[in-house]
């Protein structure tokens, strides 16, 4: 079997004040994956690795890790494509909590803040809340995020101002605003529309490129952009009422 | 077990770092040609205003090299701009048909499209000068 030379940032907080590079070398073959890899590496050679993973299989958005600087997920990505070795390297601007894992408490509080949820009336009782193919086609892309984090390390404005709600967060207000069935938009708006909101947004497009599920992030963070301007318009037109800022 | 989280450092650099954020700075720097030649127009509504002698001083200067120079990077770097607009448009403002949404190509091609007629009607216009003069 082949192998590979993987260097690994390890930070190890009992014992470290920064981190540092540590080489491994992994056997390897067509199907091996980089959390294959790690699990290598933890069986093998070194058991304090620290790395998240669960499903192995791209859908529990877990195993998001820098490979030679872009952000990608452990489980989908293959040694086969790497025959000169690889460095791995936990998600970018996060805090790093041990070696592979970091902190992602702020994406998880930017993801409620938008209150990721249906806001509306119970659909009457004992009937289902219908909806045509089209309503749904139109949010149905946006509904696919896994909460992976990519886009985050992906996205400079997350990185250089960490209370910018950031791609995911911004995508997944969207896909509420879009739908058929939801009444929510203006509970949403005023997080929208601050300077944290869409308008931290520079379209960089980056997270929409390293996202491994196809939601286009930076399509949703832009049409919340012209979503905004239409409520300040709406806004400023209604008598008597403060704009949702 | 108390917590030591470590907060990389996001270093003023850190556009060198990725392909993707070289391309966006680039994209982000037309603005400093297309500067100049905003700085060109609005001398050149200056001089008009000053009279004919300034008006002519005014022509001379935009036919150093350096200026064309500056004027030519000023109008590719929009070009360039405009090309980056008109891919990420279908992104911003998909159009839907019905339950369909256009193709971004199509929507690509319509704006260069556009982008044409204009040039075409400003030759229209600027030769229909020339031609009573």
């Amino acid at each position: 079997m082949p192998t590979t030379e993987i260097r690994l940032q390890r930070y190890r907080p009992e014992q470290d004040n920064a981190p540092h590079w540590q080489d491994f070398r992994v056997e390897y073959d067509d199907s091996t994956s980089v959390l294959d890899a790690l699990e290598q590496i933890k069986a093998e050679q070194d058991s304090s690795v620290s790395y998240r993973w669960s499903c192995r299989m791209a859908i529990c958005g877990s195993c998001g890790v820098m490979v030679d600087g872009v952000p990608k997920l452990g489980c989908k990505t293959f040694l086969r494509d790497y025959p000169k070795g690889l460095t791995l390297a936990p998600l970018s601007h996060f805090p790093i909590e041990k070696d592979l894992i970091v902190d992602m408490s702020r994406f998880l509080a930017h993801l409620s803040a938008i209150k990721p949820y249906l806001i509306a009336e119970a659909a009457p009782k004992g009937k289902p809340y219908r909806q045509t193919p089209a309503q749904l086609a139109r949010y149905k892309q946006f509904s696919n995020c896994i909460n992976c984090g990519l886009c985050y390390s992906a996205c400079p404005q997350f990185g250089l101002k960490p209370d910018f709600l950031g791609p995911a967060a911004i995508a997944l207000a969207h896909r509420y605003n879009l739908d058929s069935r939801d009444q929510g938009k203006s509970e949403r708006m005023a997080q929208l529309n601050s300077d944290n909101g869409v308008w931290g947004c520079t379209f960089v497009g980056y997270c929409s490129t390293v996202c491994p599920k196809g939601v286009d992030p930076a399509a949703a963070v832009n049409q919340g952009k012209i979503a905004s301007t239409l409520d300040g318009v709406i806004q400023w037109f209604k008598p008597g009422k403060e704009t949702s800022k | 077990m108390s917590r030591k989280p470590y907060q990389p450092p996001m270093p003023a650099s850190w556009w060198l770092k990725h392909p993707a954020y070289r391309f966006y700075m680039l994209r982000e720097a037309t603005v400093l040609p297309l500067l100049f030649f905003i700085g060109s127009l609005l001398y050149g509504l200056y001089a008009l205003g000053q009279g004919e002698a300034s008006w002519l001083q005014y022509q001379a200067w935009l036919q150093q090299p350096w200026v064309l120079a500056l004027n030519g990077l000023a109008l590719l770097a929009s070009l360039f701009h405009a090309w980056t607009f008109f891919v990420l448009f279908p992104q911003v403002m998909p159009l839907r048909l019905g339950s369909r949404t256009l193709p971004a190509w199509l929507m690509v091609s319509a704006q260069w499209a556009g982008v044409l007629l204009v040039i075409l009607a400003l030759w229209w216009l600027l030769g229909g000068l020339d031609a009573h003069q």
